[in-house]
């Protein structure tokens, strides 16, 4: 009881820190922009955020801070308004949206299945803050636990789980881990100012910019791909009536509805993981345990409210391990990581124990800008379908031209735009052929960590033991070895599976040339067969008696 | 965000052995290059060296890198009828790959020629499961440094220009370039890239410098056009 009379003192004393004119602006300008940028396809939470990033480095870190949570948290809201109406979702995490909003939609439901995506947004966000407002005073006692090897090997984890989460794609996202990693290690060495990779290049010691990366990884390299493509014909749904038809439907769907929301703050708070887990999982769940099954990808209400809870409560969870420990579980939120940098606000433990004001802050932001956007789609969506049509290679000029905001600003450097550019090549490269890019800018983030914090927890390590005696360290080395053997485990399924199927469809086929074949290896086992049998007769058969 | 985990699980073949290739040949060169871009400490733990990380990236790119290129779908590449028919010409080829390795090997001692030897080997694969689809996939790579170049252009002309009419006709020229020539959408583009201005320069005061130009300008506008457009 005492814990919560402590945080409900806390939430009266940070309520202060949130009633400023600006951060109501902020609140207000991420809110109905982050719906916006997740309405328009092609641009996404990513590619605003990386834009934004520099112009909020002026402002107080919980004015900054509530602009890009914002357009985090609502992003997805707006996402869901294409990939209902159109088929085509609005950011990535909409995806799963789209199986049973666009059906829903061709069968004339479209104002349902929207108010139903609102309310299962609305519930997963308001979910996960009101879970980790009361969590926090808690995670505030367990902050202070974690010394240098426990936020190494936490990192690490991370790094691990963001790898082993691009199913079918690991090698690839390993590879581009170390990339980051590679590339955040470039410049002067801290420890002892050695210089490293500069190739005697004055514009190399500073290192690169993990904020100039991410505007060529995620803004140029969307802009370049918006530019080379086509556009594509939009037809839209004319809406008539209310959504708040959606809010009773969900009433009665209370078991997915917090299952779903307990998957996505359970997935949030595991760093690398995030919504898509999340999803995937309360997807199956609402589908194994629902009355009608088959009714899953064509329209069905259970799957959209699954789909849309958990991805909404992803944004507040992932705030956990970015505010206690200090590691981004993913690219957004290690582009938020360099706002509290660039204020000397460093998150962590001493963050949890000395400033509890400004996290329940955030969280209250989050809070109230959940509400915000709901209230605005109510009343809105009908206006805001009209952003699907923006065509898409003008959307590209746009992207350019509010990328060079976000590069010049930051230093007024041609060597960054210069660098910028470079990883806005290969982004469009990797985007064509769907290879991961996050992997590129969490190894950088989580390098740097990991590099800080083996240094000096090998400072006390005497033997390789001693760097997991204690039980936090001891846990996270378990969960590290469990997610490798569940990773190989499945790698020789899959293996097996392939094999199998690659056996089984092996005499199905019906080419000229595996017939050719066949027939040309049946002969010669044939006439191996004859030839073996004549040169019998020849030759008595051995026996023991010989 | 993981954008990528579950988007599109056949993904296309286009290109991958190229690209895999390509940035296998960096990170085999940025690994040749390590003993003289960092440094090994005397005295120092090995955790604390300055070589340590980027040993840990640089090694896990070449070694994830070369194994996701040995996991691609491979098709040999379609050789010229005369090249496949000749035998004397594969004899050559083979022999010329190898001769090149074990010059290297030679020249420059078994252990510093490694990489290099890896190298050759990468060249050749690359050389034999390239397919006319990579080609084409390439040229679609290199049309991007157009519009690169459009941006870089827009960097340099800010300064000496003005943050406002660059933006502007960069708008305007842009959008005519990419096909939209109708008034609306000229009319949009231009009051975009007002807006922009407005906001970022004037509102939200970003640091973007006054242009060489605007220093022609009379007394109290010189100053007023520096600090917002």
């Amino acid at each position: 009881m005492d814990l919560i009379y402590d945080f409900l003192a806390q939430v009266q004393a940070s309520s202060s820190v949130l009633a400023r004119w600006d951060v109501v602006l902020a609140l207000l300008v991420g809110s109905v922009g982050g719906v916006l940028i997740g309405a328009i396809p092609g641009v996404g939470p990513a590619v605003a955020i990386a834009i934004l990033l520099p112009a909020t480095f002026s402002m107080d870190p919980i004015v900054g801070l509530t602009v890009l949570l914002g357009i985090y948290g609502s992003s997805m809201y707006g996402g869901s308004i294409p990939a209902i109406l159109i088929n085509t979702p609005g950011t990535a995490v909409n995806a799963l949206t789209t199986y049973d909003g666009y059906p829903m939609t061709t069968r004339g439901e479209a104002r349902r299945a929207l108010s139903l995506a609102y309310s299962s947004s609305f519930f997963g966000g308001i979910f996960s803050v009101v879970c980790l407002i009361f969590f926090a005073p808690i995670l505030a006692k367990i902050a202070p636990m974690f010394g240098s090897r426990e936020i190494f090997l936490a990192a690490l984890l991370g790094i691990i789980l963001v790898v082993t989460a691009h199913r079918k794609h690991t090698l690839i996202a390993a590879a581009m881990a170390c990339f980051g990693i590679w590339l955040n290690t470039i410049g002067l060495h801290p420890a002892s100012y050695s210089k490293r990779y500069t190739f005697d290049q004055s514009w190399l010691s500073g290192g690169v910019n993990l904020i100039v990366v991410v505007l060529g990884l995620f803004a140029l390299s969307q802009a370049f791909t918006l530019l080379h493509g086509d556009d594509e014909k939009v037809r839209l749904t004319k809406l008539k009536g209310s959504f708040f038809q959606g809010f009773r439907e969900l009433a009665r769907h209370p078991r997915i509805a917090g299952i779903s929301a307990t998957f996505g703050v359970v997935m949030g708070m595991i760093p690398g993981v995030g919504e898509f887990t999340a999803q995937f999982m309360s997807y199956t769940y609402a589908q194994k345990s629902s009355k009608r099954p088959e009714d899953f990808g064509h329209g069905s209400s259970e799957g959209l409210i699954a789909a849309e809870t958990a991805n909404n409560a992803v944004p507040g969870a992932a705030m956990v391990p970015l505010l206690a420990l200090g590691i981004p579980g993913e690219a957004l939120t290690a582009m938020m990581l360099s706002v509290f940098y660039v204020h000397n606000v460093i998150p962590g433990p001493q963050l949890f124990q000395n400033d509890m004001d400004f996290v329940v802050a955030l969280y209250l932001a989050l809070l109230i800008l959940n509400v915000l956007v709901v209230a605005f789609l109510l009343v809105a969506t009908n206006q805001l379908i009209k952003v699907v049509k923006i065509p898409n290679r003008f959307l590209g000029v746009c992207i350019l031209i509010l990328s060079f905001v976000g590069v010049y600003s930051l230093r007024n450097s041609l060597t960054d735009c210069i660098i910028a550019a470079g990883f806005g090549i290969f982004g469009f490269i990797m985007k064509r052929m769907q290879l991961p890019v996050v992997p590129i800018v969490l190894g950088m983030v989580l390098g740097g960590i990991m590099e800080v914090k083996l240094r000096s927890a090998m400072a006390r390590v005497k033997t390789p033991l001693d760097f997991i005696d204690r039980p936090i360290a001891a846990i996270l080395f378990g969960m590290i070895v469990l997610v490798l053997l569940l990773h190989f485990r499945r790698v020789w399924l899959d293996y097996k599976e392939r094999k199998t199927d690659e056996w089984q469809t092996s005499h199905a086929s019906t080419s000229f040339p595996a017939i050719l074949s066949r027939r040309r290896n049946y002969i010669l086992t044939e006439r191996g067969k004859t030839l073996r049998a004549k040169r019998k007769t020849f030759s008595r058969r051995l026996t023991g008696k010989d | 965000m993981s954008d990528e985990i579950t988007e599109h699980p056949d993904r296309p073949q286009r290109g991958q052995v190229l690209f895999a290739a390509l940035f296998l040949i960096c990170a085999t060169l940025l690994l040749a290059a390590i003993e003289d871009q960092t440094k090994w400490l005397k005295g120092k733990d090995f955790f604390a060296q300055p070589r340590f990380w980027p040993a840990i990236g640089v090694g896990g790119m070449v070694v994830f890198t070369a194994l996701h290129f040995w996991h691609l779908p491979r098709k040999p590449r379609l050789l010229p009828r005369w090249m496949r028919e000749a035998d004397w010409f594969q004899w050559a080829e083979s022999l010329s790959w190898a001769v090149l390795a074990i010059g290297l090997a030679l020249w420059l001692g078994p252990i510093a020629a490694a990489p290099f030897v890896f190298l050759v080997a990468i060249i050749r694969v690359t050389w034999l499961y390239q397919h006319w689809t990579d080609r084409r996939e390439a040229k679609i790579w290199a049309s991007v440094f157009e519009w690169a170049g459009w941006f870089l252009a827009y960097v340099l002309l800010v300064p000496l220009i003005g943050y406002l009419p660059v933006t502007i006709a960069f708008s305007l020229i842009l959008t005519w370039r990419v096909g939209y020539r109708s008034r609306l959408m000229m009319w949009s583009a231009g009051i975009f890239a007002v807006l922009v201005v407005l906001i970022f320069k004037s509102f939200l005061q970003v640091k973007i410098p006054g242009a060489t130009i605007y220093e022609y300008l009379p007394g109290a506008l010189r100053s007023f056009f520096i600090l917002n457009f």
